[in-house]
């Protein structure tokens, strides 16, 4: 009974629909496949699948690596905001409040390209206006001349404070990272205290976000310590999962790989993560331990979403995993294009 | 003579005592059959909304999801059937 008295028909129908969304994603054989390939035979492969649509539609308009690039982020966007139409109650708000970290990447990809004096129509290329930000906005933003205007538009967005704050001192530095850094940290605040705020199943959205903020903080730390600069740890701690600031930048100081491993480990819980962390106890490339952390990443949300079936997690978990089927073939078409070798690509994969 | 007194005992007549008795069978059946609806009714909730999802990704599995959707039927019809024996066994 308890499942009944918890569970409304409308969360069934749309965890069913992500998981058979899910099931249709593209399986590791597809990639491998993919690898031997070249650029017109990808698009001609990618254009039999889900991406069909777009790849038709964009066909006559764009060529070659530009064609992929628009159709996937279309398609991204397309696939975002239809999950928004259909997720009831809820779930909608949940999946809204995760769904805002796009404004982030999409306000700096703007505010990036004006700076590096790129076209408003080559930004527009690889916008995906999934957030609260919609198409719209975004085209009312990519003609303003400056990145001071641009900014002014957005006035009474959550974003605009951060971005007013941090814009002169990015300006003078020429680099936005300090600005992204504060862009993203007010966002997790925000949607802790959204799952905080006592809304039915915000303990279970608050379960995923803290694991995307403990693997994101670990990401942080390795980058650090593959990093030559030494920079304020603090400053890129994002607040909200097992390690604290005072953690976060002691693990920092650490020199030795195995004593920081160990260290870490203390402050895991995770298995998957924790076994993971024992596997890197010798040196790897900044980008292996990326990719093998964000495998993890995937494969506890899925397990989880398995654990809560009925809950906000399926979609978030086919939400992470579109998000990285794309980025999977963009980095594949980008990597066919630029020539390099298949074994090359595969490790920027994540299947 | 006897048989009056006996029906007399409850204070009713033979009459009364089996309309009661069918009365019971009907409201034992009722029971039966309105129960085991709503059994029904919310084991094809949960199948009916995650059916009706599936068949919106893919119309391939029209089949296959009315097919899982009707399997509660069964219950309704297990209580269909001990109402009628209820009524005339």
């Amino acid at each position: 009974m308890v499942g009944v008295k918890n569970i409304s028909a409308p969360y069934i129908y749309v965890c069913t629909r992500m998981r058979v969304r899910k099931a249709k994603l593209l399986p590791k054989e597809e990639y491998m496949r993919m690898l031997n390939m070249s650029l017109p035979e990808i698009t001609r492969f990618i254009g039999e699948t889900e991406y069909k649509q777009e790849i038709d539609e964009l066909a006559t308009t764009f060529k070659g690596i530009d064609l992929i690039e628009v159709a996937l982020s279309w398609n991204l966007a397309k696939e975002y905001q239809k999950i928004q139409e259909i997720t009831p109650g809820n779930l909608k708000q949940f999946t809204q409040a995760y769904l805002r970290r796009w404004d982030i990447q999409n306000v700096l990809t703007i505010l990036r390209g004006k700076m590096q004096g790129v076209k408003a129509g080559k930004i527009k290329e690889i916008l995906v206006p999934a957030g609260s930000l919609d198409a719209n906005v975004l085209d009312r933003l990519l003609p303003e001349e400056s990145i001071e205007r641009i900014i002014d538009s957005l006035k009474g967005h959550r974003m605009y404070p951060v971005l007013a704050r941090e814009y002169p001192a990015a300006k003078e530095i020429g680099s936005f990272s300090r600005m992204e850094n504060e862009l993203y940290k007010q966002f997790y605040a925000e949607i802790l205290a959204e799952g905080e705020g006592g809304i039915k199943g915000g303990n279970l959205f608050l379960d995923f976000i803290k694991l995307d903020i403990d693997i994101k903080n670990i990401k942080t730390l390795f980058r650090l310590r593959a990093d030559t600069f030494k920079e304020d740890a603090r400053e890129m701690h994002i607040i909200g999962g097992a390690l604290s600031a005072t953690d976060f930048a002691n693990l920092n100081n650490i020199d030795d790989q195995g004593e920081f491993i160990d260290q870490l480990k203390a402050k895991i819980r995770q298995k998957l993560l924790l076994s993971l962390l024992e596997d890197m106890r010798s040196e790897k490339t900044i980008r292996d331990v990326e990719v093998r952390l964000t495998r993890v990443q995937l494969e506890q949300m899925e397990r989880m979403s398995k654990r809560n079936p009925i809950s906000i997690h399926p979609i978030l978990v086919y939400l992470e995993k579109k998000k990285y089927e794309v980025f999977n073939l963009r980095a594949l078409a980008r990597g066919k294009e630029s020539k390099l070798p298949s074994e090359k690509i595969a490790e920027y994969l994540v299947v | 003579m006897a048989a009056e007194l006996v029906a007399a005992v409850g204070g009713m007549t033979v009459e009364q005592i089996n309309a009661s008795q069918m009365g019971m069978k009907a409201l034992g059946a009722g029971i039966a059959v309105g129960l085991t609806g709503i059994g029904t009714g919310i084991a094809e909730m949960g199948i009916g909304s995650a059916a009706v999802g599936a068949v919106a990704e893919n119309k391939d599995m029209f089949g296959l999801a009315l097919l899982f959707t009707v399997i509660p039927e069964t219950i309704v019809i297990f209580g269909l059937v001990v109402g009628l024996l209820v009524l005339f066994l």
